[in-house]
């Protein structure tokens, strides 16, 4: 994708979004028409402004940079190997609870980043979680995530 | 009273209190996720079983030192410790690419002790009548302080197209924050049933996820974050840049001034000052890019608040920010009422408490310079087992805050989402300002126009309301001029 095509996705969708956020100050109780609706539909009607603004702007260069890629990163499978390993680790923290879903996260993620050396990425992770354990759990309690299968 | 306190305050144990304090503040503030107001706030129970003066004393030297050490993953890592290093961030971390991380460390310890110490300076001299003058801010005030802040946006863009879109961005954070509660009838929004957005899109998620989480995966395809790996051992020999002194002056009065106003933080503090000094600074093509002015006016800013924000607490029990609040928390349960008597009946106590805030920041200058060089040593660790540790801590402090995993995940979709937008051009600078400044824009808006029944003549009939909208343009019209004259120049 260009990233001019990108930055049309955008506006369109900052614009639907300016339009939803006016209209849904109808359904604000009567108490904060003069209020907070006020401000919610001032926020609607500046950004409806500004996208249509920007949007100009863009006709206006549409030669300009035509071209140009979206490139997010320089190693695809690296950026998207770790995005995705992160939602998974996430999603297994009230499963698995903080120690173990981040004992797996750990290695795989120094393992997908290309760290080699077996040593370091046990060292590295179990020092990790040692230091986790002590300083936010016994020594702070900080409440970490528990598992809801064990 | 004040040689009474002194003898009170060099005492073995106090000092070893004022010690422990400020270290534990450091490595607390430089942890993403864990807060001053949560350390402090911790420590309050701890306090009970110890002399009401040794539990300030700690608490006092965990509030200075935490926001100092927020600056160290800000600057390091781009993960900014406490909310408030985020504008450090924005310099810190260019600086550290450059293999100049050392460096503004050091900027960033001499720029939070010239803060701190006035700051602290401030409240043993006039902290009264400051207080009074704090008390006559009502909400058409504090809407136009949320402007004033917001007008920093504009100084983020270089030109008609950017401005445009730091604009957007700083609206798409204004309307993030209106998610949750109405704070005039309580009518719940936009929270889609989910009971964990009821108070709203919580600020620190979502800022690891733009600054830490964003950046770890933009680093997926380097092996370290310094290039130059040479420049780390340069550290110890670089001297302090030249033209800081005014940019930390200016940061520490805004600051203080800024911690004063009851409800206002440090965050702010740093962000008005940073753009203060953006505006003043001569070479403004380097903001943004690494330029050691920025660090020293936002840290000078954050750390100003916190002697500005204990004003409103000691003497009028109004908390002058969320860590003041805890701190005043810790005075009650002592059963020190904050008020005249403090500064009387209790005064060895309380001038004891304010001398430590002089020595806790000497503290944190002297650990700060030393430590320095070592902390920056962190930029040469291989991105492939730095960059897991770091997800590991974002996803903790994200999940910490509340105690909540769609925190986590909005962390994960702010970090995805930052990458996209800060590609397409828009400013995240600009949206996390939206976001922090949301809350209380729309509740000064709101409460403004009911007290004005419904007239905007409010925000422009009273004194100090007449004073911010001078500041605030005086704010916008440089910036804007120089868009017109650089639109003019390309089309000439």
């Amino acid at each position: 994708m260009s990233k001019r095509l990108a930055e049309l996705l955008i506006l369109s969708g900052y614009l639907i979004l300016a339009v939803l956020l006016y209209r849904s100050t109808a359904s604000y109780p009567p108490s904060v028409q003069g209020s907070t609706a006020m401000y919610v539909r001032f926020l609607g009607t500046a950004l409806g402004v500004l996208c249509t603004l920007e949007l100009l702007l863009w006709f206006k260069n549409r030669g300009q940079g035509e071209t140009d890629k979206l490139k997010l990163t320089t190693a695809p499978i690296r950026f998207w190997g770790l995005a995705i390993l992160l939602v998974v680790y996430a999603a297994s923290l009230s499963m698995l609870g903080f120690y173990l879903s981040s004992a797996i996260f750990l290695p795989i993620a120094m393992l997908l980043l290309g760290a080699t050396k077996p040593l370091s990425i046990g060292l590295t992770s179990a020092g990790v979680l040692f230091f986790v354990y002590l300083v936010f759990a016994k020594l702070l309690e900080v409440p970490l995530p528990g598992s809801t299968l064990f | 009273m004040i040689v009474q306190a002194l003898q009170a305050l060099f005492t073995p144990i106090s000092l070893l209190a004022v010690f422990i304090g400020t270290t534990s503040g450091v490595i607390v503030g430089g942890m993403p996720g864990l807060t001053a107001t949560m350390a402090v706030a911790l420590l309050i129970p701890v306090t009970f079983a110890l002399e009401p003066l040794t539990g300030l004393l700690l608490m006092g030297g965990v509030y200075c030192g935490a926001m100092y050490g927020g600056s160290i993953p800000a600057i390091l890592l781009r993960t900014p410790g406490t909310p408030a290093a985020v504008a450090t961030a924005l310099e810190g971390y260019p600086m550290t690419q450059q293999g100049r991380g050392g460096l503004a460390l050091k900027v960033s310890v001499v720029a939070s002790f010239t803060g701190g110490m006035f700051s602290a300076l401030v409240l043993l001299m006039i902290a009264p009548v400051l207080a009074t003058f704090a008390l006559t801010f009502g909400p058409p005030e504090y809407f136009l302080l949320a402007i004033l802040g917001l007008a920093g946006i504009v100084s983020m863009a270089d030109d008609e197209n950017r401005l445009v879109k730091a604009l957007i961005s700083g609206l798409i954070g204004l309307i993030l924050a209106v998610v949750g509660t109405d704070p005039m009838s309580g009518m719940l929004r936009y929270t889609m049933g989910l009971t964990d957005l009821f108070d709203g899109v919580a600020f620190m998620p979502a800022l690891i996820g733009m600054f830490s989480i964003s950046q770890m995966l933009e680093l997926t395809g380097a092996k370290s974050i310094v290039t130059d790996k040479t420049l780390i051992t340069k550290i110890k020999k670089e001297p302090l840049p030249k033209g800081i002194g005014k940019p930390m002056a200016l940061g520490s009065v805004v600051g203080t001034i800024v911690g004063i106003l009851p409800g206002e933080g440090a965050t702010i503090a740093a962000f008005v000052s940073y753009n203060i000094a953006r505006r003043r600074s001569k070479n403004k093509e380097l903001f943004g890019k690494g330029n050691p002015e920025g660090i020293a006016a936002a840290e000078a800013g954050n750390n100003g608040c916190v002697g500005g924000s204990l004003v409103p607490t000691l003497t009028l029990g109004i908390p002058g920010n969320s860590v003041a609040a805890a701190l005043l928390g810790g005075l009650l349960v002592h059963g020190l009422i904050p008020g005249p008597e403090l500064f009387t009946k209790y005064g060895i106590m309380t001038y004891a408490f304010i001398l430590s805030l002089f020595v806790a920041n000497v503290i944190f200058l002297i650990l700060g310079l030393f430590m320095a060089p070592y902390f920056a040593r962190i930029s040469l660790t291989p991105t492939a087992l730095l960059i897991p540790v770091v997800c590991l801590f974002s996803v903790l402090g994200s999940y910490a805050m509340n105690n909540s995993i769609l925190d986590v995940f909005i962390a994960l979709l702010c970090g995805l989402a930052a990458i996209i937008l800060q590609k397409t051009g828009f400013s995240l600078g600009a949206l996390i300002l939206g976001l922090i400044l949301g809350p209380i824009a729309e509740t000064g808006f709101a409460q403004a126009l009911i007290m004005g029944h419904g007239s905007y003549a409010i925000f422009f009939n009273r004194p100090q309301a007449i004073a911010l909208w001078g500041i605030i343009l005086l704010l916008l019209v440089p910036p804007i001029y120089q868009i017109y004259k650089h639109h003019h120049q390309q089309k000439g």
